[in-house]
């Protein structure tokens, strides 16, 4: 290997040691980096009008934070909760929360909650009635939550979810003219 | 001797990467702001959960902690019942633990029940926003501020600490311990 590119690849290495190094600190100290919780694209959901078609939600929570799950052990702390909209005539079935994890806190360790550390998975069905023309449809909703670290608790936040379903026909539906609307996105 | 363009670059620029993450930390920790160590503690006029306003300056001579919680803060509820303990077993010594709820939607009522549940013996106050910035913000809880007797911050603690630790900062507040520094001379 030339000496110039071995220098270039010591560089690289070099540079990304001291980012490792700086954001292992950062872990460090609690409070220094707020938490926040990203929904995974969960790309486009085909569902056949009339019928029911599943669809998975993950959600990833930033390194070293939880979130209380959706069933947390005291009245007083928040639920993680979703809360969907949808467009007329199709119908969001009863939306399937993951089982917490035990935790606790470093100066409590009786003291046991249910959270969800890293990542999880809401589930539920989406079923667009008989009568929707066919074409992307466009859901949005509010995932309700509060994270904490191993010594702090951040103030509830909500982020906004959304993502679109493609309702089609089914295959045993007689095949007549195509609607006179083109395709399109409802919002 | 004849030096390499390239090393120079590299060390350039390794400096420049050092000196902005240490940059962007500084800039992201909790501050301290008008409350660190030495200062005084900034006056506030808060009402309790029984109707009465209590003033920080009222409390001079006192050692004050005023702890900034909320009913969804777990590591809050964990260190509560110390702070009830450290309450009873400091109060006759001239402590005053004072709570400073920092929930937006919560309801007085539901306040009360908490704090009724909890077995608190110190004074509850309904936070306000002035009051919270001028301690430096709370963007995280719990956020506790020990204040001496003259009324200056002798320590502001970031989150949930061991018992020992809050029982320690509560001997300073109190001049029964002197600060690490001073210990040491």
């Amino acid at each position: 290997m030339p000496r110039k590119l071995t220098q270039l690849v010591w560089l690289v290495v070099f540079c990304s040691a001291i980012f490792g190094i700086s954001n292992l600190n950062a872990q460090d100290i609690p409070g220094r980096k707020a938490p926040s919780i990203n929904m995974v694209d969960p790309g486009i959901t085909t569902a056949i009008r009339g019928k029911a078609a599943n669809i998975d939600l993950f959600f990833r929570i930033s390194q070293g934070f939880h979130v209380n799950s959706n069933k947390p052990r005291s009245e007083y702390l928040i639920p993680t909760t979703l809360r969907l909209t949808a467009p007329t005539d199709i119908v969001i079935g009863v939306i399937n929360y993951p089982a917490g994890v035990e935790k606790s806190f470093p100066f409590a360790p009786n003291d046991k909650m249910s959270v969800y550390g890293s990542q999880f998975v809401i589930n539920f069905a989406i079923r667009p009635l008989a009568s929707v023309m066919p074409g992307k449809y466009a859901v949005h909703g509010v995932l309700k939550y509060q994270a904490c670290d191993d010594a702090t608790c951040y103030p509830p936040k909500q982020i906004p979810v959304n993502f679109l379903i493609k309702v089609t026909k089914s295959t045993s539906e007689p095949q007549g003219r195509n609607p006179p609307q083109s395709p399109h996105v409802h919002r | 001797m004849k030096r390499d363009p390239v090393i120079f670059v590299v060390v350039a620029l390794a400096l420049s990467l050092m000196l902005v993450f240490a940059y962007k930390a500084t800039g992201k920790q909790p501050k301290d702001g008008p409350t660190g160590a030495g200062k005084p503690a900034p006056e506030f006029a808060l009402q309790s959960l029984d109707g009465k306003t209590i003033r920080l300056s009222d409390l001079r001579g006192k050692a004050v902690v005023v702890n900034f919680w909320a009913t969804w803060c777990q590591p809050c509820r964990i260190e509560m019942p110390w702070f009830v303990e450290l309450q009873k077993q400091y109060g006759p010594d001239g402590l005053q633990i004072l709570g400073i709820n920092a929930d937006e939607d919560t309801s007085k009522e539901e306040l009360e029940k908490f704090a009724k549940g909890m077995g608190v013996n110190y004074p509850v106050l309904l936070g306000k926003e002035e009051v919270e910035q001028a301690y430096g913000g709370i963007q995280f809880l719990p956020i506790t501020v020990y204040v001496g007797r003259d009324g200056n911050v002798v320590d502001k603690v970031f989150g949930l600490k061991g018992r020992g630790e809050i029982e320690e900062d509560v001997k300073l507040a109190l001049g029964q311990k002197k600060p690490a520094t001073q210990a040491m001379k």
